[in-house]
């Protein structure tokens, strides 16, 4: 009975369809799910580094404890400063959302399961994690306040100083794999996983996406000792709690990226691959919430000289001797 | 070096009395009476010999007002005071902030205080009373403001140019350390210029010791420096006794110092804490507050409170040190000696600190008595100026310790001079309980009711952040007809508007990080 019903819909509106519906359903759990596992554990990660204990009241081993704050952020009154650019204001904690989602897309969480293989993913996901940036200069501009606007400013030059070497470092990748296709690129790595054929490539690419990302030692855009909170400064909130969401959402898709092309991806003995995805993701999560409890942030000036004169000269040369190993 | 400068000072200068002062019983050397005409002469003088300006204030004495300027040399022991007689209606003194860059500050704070106009100061208006007055504060007889004095109060406007803008640090922000406020002028990311603007902790703690005898001012000066609260405490109290004479037996003198060095590592854990914190490095912080703890739980014990602390009475202590003190002194000096290697893993190799700090914020040797800094700040430059050394006080002439000094004078040897500091300071403490010697901890004989002669006195001691000084005036009653707080972080921030023009606003919060500067000190 419900295989004919089920059936009946799919034949009106295509099988593809509900795939693509379902998938993007699964994918807005895992985002959600991912920023308050994120929460959770960027507080005790950060705690034990420093010699604290962090959430223990709420649930067991404080586990409950980003529900606590969600709730929390969602009681707190949506504060609105003076001389805002309205449309900008309200439309930036938003937009930041979107390019995150379809981010999602595209990742293959396991050989079978990806919402959806396009024979272009990686150019995809490259063009929409760069977006999020549009929203935090909305947010800089809009707030009325120089220093979110120097905050944005900020970001956007660190985002296109590290676009380069992120696209530059994934080229000899792709050049192993032969494939713009993210499965293909996993499958490739069947033998070898490429952190072992590229190790430059795999460096440069993780250096790159925690600039990407604004985490520290990068995380200039929101400078807290320098600029309050840069770009983010004047939000309250849910505003405010949703810049976070995007933010550990975009931590976890840069790792997942990470892990799909340097790490094998799915990849893995007697476990299941989504066991092995997940596994890998979370340990490149927890490197990068390792650099934000024990570095200082670089300066403005090292940041930019450290990408323009040391990373892009670098994966040039990285892609040169891959491209002339591979095709001569 | 003293009886050269008296020579020296009657050779060249014409128009002034100079004469010799008993360095022991007003804490100066050389006492010189200076002219409206010649003032200006003296300076230059001084500045020519590279003296700093200590300290300036102004005195009331109802007949004429008197500026003390208070001039000493880095590198051999010679304080001289300079005085200038003004009248008490409309008083108007010449400048010396084309000479001196400190005493732009000191003047206005006198200008707002006293109602004293320098003539030639370019911008002359309120330091710290932002809210405005009706009477000049200071002065002993009611003296209004002129009406047209009034418009000064809200001169501070920043006018825009093109391509730049005014961002104000503070009074809110995260690296400000308290309440300081710094209307920056940026184009893009660079600072233009800088200027700090005080007051927001302002309480007038030298009109509070105006009103209240000796013994009740006793908690004050905690409050004045929170973090370095015993260091003040001493001050306070060394500048009373010597004024009336008490002798402090040896023991309290020991345990003066054991305290002290506890409090001074105390203090520069904080900054170790915060310094890393204003770079990005949050986790430094926990770790220094874990080990400031340790020395809060030690001095809790026998003082009884945990920061602003009240421990030390005219002729000795409020009381005895145990065994106890004494056994977890030991232990925390064990454990601290083994913390500095994790702290050399987890701060001073690291490369982006280095980078950091390495090169940003160089302050001139040749500049620093322009400004009058001391403490570690001045020691960064290379130049070894530390009191405890040069005007030996309590028992820090029976320990043996060096004085730590860089060579450029940027962030990292502030950071590397305070860092070597406190192992010294854990010496000296060592030494000390070693050497403790056994026998009464307060004086006898001290009365409850302290009336100390006429007169006037400058001692100073080296707190955590610098050269902090006391200048009392008696008229023989059991109030001080005039306290006078010289404070070391007032004139060590006077050097950020010139170390941060033309910087990163990062490296601009670096260098400020690197002062250590506490903002109630500055305001009082």
């Amino acid at each position: 009975m419900t295989e004919t019903i089920v059936n009946n819909i799919a034949d009106v509106i295509g099988w593809e369809t509900i795939r693509t519906v379902v998938g993007l359903v699964g994918v807005l759990v895992v985002v959600v799910v991912n920023a308050l596992v994120l929460t959770w554990a960027e507080r005790k990660v950060s705690a034990h580094m420093q010699r604290r204990i962090g959430p223990k009241e709420v649930g067991p081993f404080g586990l409950l404890q980003p529900i606590a704050d969600t709730v929390k952020l969602l009681a707190k009154e949506l504060l609105t400063p003076q001389n805002v650019e309205k449309p900008l204001y309200y439309l930036a904690p938003v937009i930041v959302f979107i390019p995150v989602l379809v981010s999602f897309v595209v990742i293959p969480f396991d050989a079978r399961l990806q919402v959806k293989d396009i024979n272009v993913g990686v150019l995809v996901i490259l063009a929409f994690s760069s977006l999020s940036v549009l929203s935090i200069l909305l947010a800089g501009l809009g707030s009325n306040n120089k220093y979110s606007l120097i905050g944005s400013v900020r970001s956007i030059a660190q985002n296109i100083a590290y676009e380069i070497p992120l696209l530059l470092s994934l080229l000899s990748v792709v050049l192993m794999a032969n494939s713009l296709s993210l499965r293909d690129i996993v499958e490739a790595q069947k033998g070898v996983w490429y952190v072992f054929s590229q190790p430059i490539a795999f460096l440069i690419f993780f250096i790159a996406s925690v600039a990407e990302t604004n985490r520290t030692p990068f995380d200039l855009p929101e400078a807290e000792s320098e600029l309050v909170a840069g770009f983010h400064t004047e939000y309250s909130g849910m505003r405010f709690a949703l810049f976070f969401l995007a933010e550990y959402t975009n931590v976890f898709i840069v790792c997942a990226m990470t892990t799909t092309f340097f790490l094998g991806g799915y990849q893995g003995p007697i476990l299941p691959g989504i066991i092995w995805f997940f596994a890998k993701t979370y340990l490149l999560v927890f490197v990068i919430l390792w650099f934000r409890w024990t570095f200082p942030r670089v300066r403005f000036d090292q940041l930019l000289n450290f990408s323009w004169k040391l990373l892009i000269p670098l994966s040039f040369l990285n892609l040169i001797v891959t491209g002339g190993l591979l095709k001569l | 070096m003293v009886t050269g400068i008296i020579e020296d000072l009657k050779k060249t200068l014409t128009g002034i009395d100079v004469s010799e002062a008993s360095y022991g019983q007003n804490g100066y050397h050389v006492a010189v009476e200076a002219q409206k005409g010649s003032l200006v002469n003296v300076a230059e003088f001084f500045n020519g010999r590279t003296f700093y300006l200590a300290d300036l204030c102004c005195v009331d004495y109802v007949d004429y007002l008197e500026l003390v300027y208070f001039f000493n040399h880095h590198k051999t022991l010679c304080r001289v005071k300079v005085t200038l007689k003004v009248e008490p209606e409309k008083p108007t003194a010449p400048t010396i902030s084309h000479i001196y860059t400190i005493s732009h500050w000191y003047e206005r704070e006198i200008h707002e205080f006293f109602g004293v106009y320098f003539e030639g100061h370019p911008n002359l208006i309120y330091l710290f009373l932002h809210e405005g007055i009706d009477h000049y504060p200071l002065r002993k007889q009611p003296t209004p403001v002129p009406e047209d004095d009034k418009k000064l109060l809200n001169s501070f406007n920043p006018e825009g140019e093109e391509d730049t803008f005014f961002v104000n640090l503070g009074p809110q922000h995260p690296s400000t350390h308290g309440v300081l406020r710094v209307v920056l002028k940026m184009d893009g990311e660079y600072i233009l210029g800088a200027e700090p603007v005080l007051g927001y902790l302002h309480r007038m703690h030298e009109k509070m010791a105006e009103n209240r005898s000796y013994v009740q001012f006793l908690p004050n000066p905690a409050r004045i420096d929170y973090p370095g609260a015993l260091l003040l405490n001493l001050a306070h109290v060394m500048t009373v006794e010597k004024l009336c004479g008490i002798e402090v037996p040896e023991r309290a003198q020991y345990i003066r110092t054991i305290t002290c060095e506890l409090n001074r590592i105390a203090s520069h854990l904080l900054w170790f804490g915060a310094f890393p914190a204003d770079l990005g490095a949050l986790t430094p912080f926990l770790y220094a507050f874990d080990d400031r703890e340790q020395i809060l739980d030690i001095l809790e014990a026998i003082t009884g409170s945990r920061l602003t602390y009240c421990y030390f009475r005219f002729g000795g202590l409020y009381n005895d040190i145990d065994d106890t003190f004494i056994e977890m002194t030991k232990r925390f000096i064990k454990r601290m000696r083994e913390r500095f290697e994790v702290y050399d893993r987890l701060v001073t190799g690291n490369v982006i600190f280095v980078n950091r700090a390495k090169g940003t914020g160089i302050l001139e040797q040749g500049e620093v008595h322009k400004y009058g800094c001391s403490g570690p700040v001045i020691r960064s430059t290379g130049i070894p100026f530390d009191i405890r050394k040069t005007e030996p006080y309590a028992a820090y002439d029976k320990t043996d310790f060096e004085i730590p000094t860089g060579t450029v004078g940027d962030n990292m040897d502030r950071y590397d001079v305070r860092m070597t500091e406190m192992e010294m300071s854990l010496r000296i403490i060592e030494q000390a309980i070693a050497k403790l010697p056994s026998g009464p901890f307060k004086a006898e004989k001290v009365p409850k009711k302290l009336k100390p002669p006429k007169g006037d006195i400058y001692h100073a001691v080296e707190s955590s952040r610098g050269e902090a000084g006391v200048y009392i005036v008696s008229d023989e009653s059991d109030t001080p007809y005039r306290m006078r707080w010289r404070v070391p972080s007032y004139s060590n921030l006077m050097t950020f508007p010139f170390l941060a023009r033309g910087t990163l606003i990062a490296d601009a919060i670096a260098t400020l990080g690197s002062y250590d500067i506490v903002v109630p000190e500055i305001d009082r």
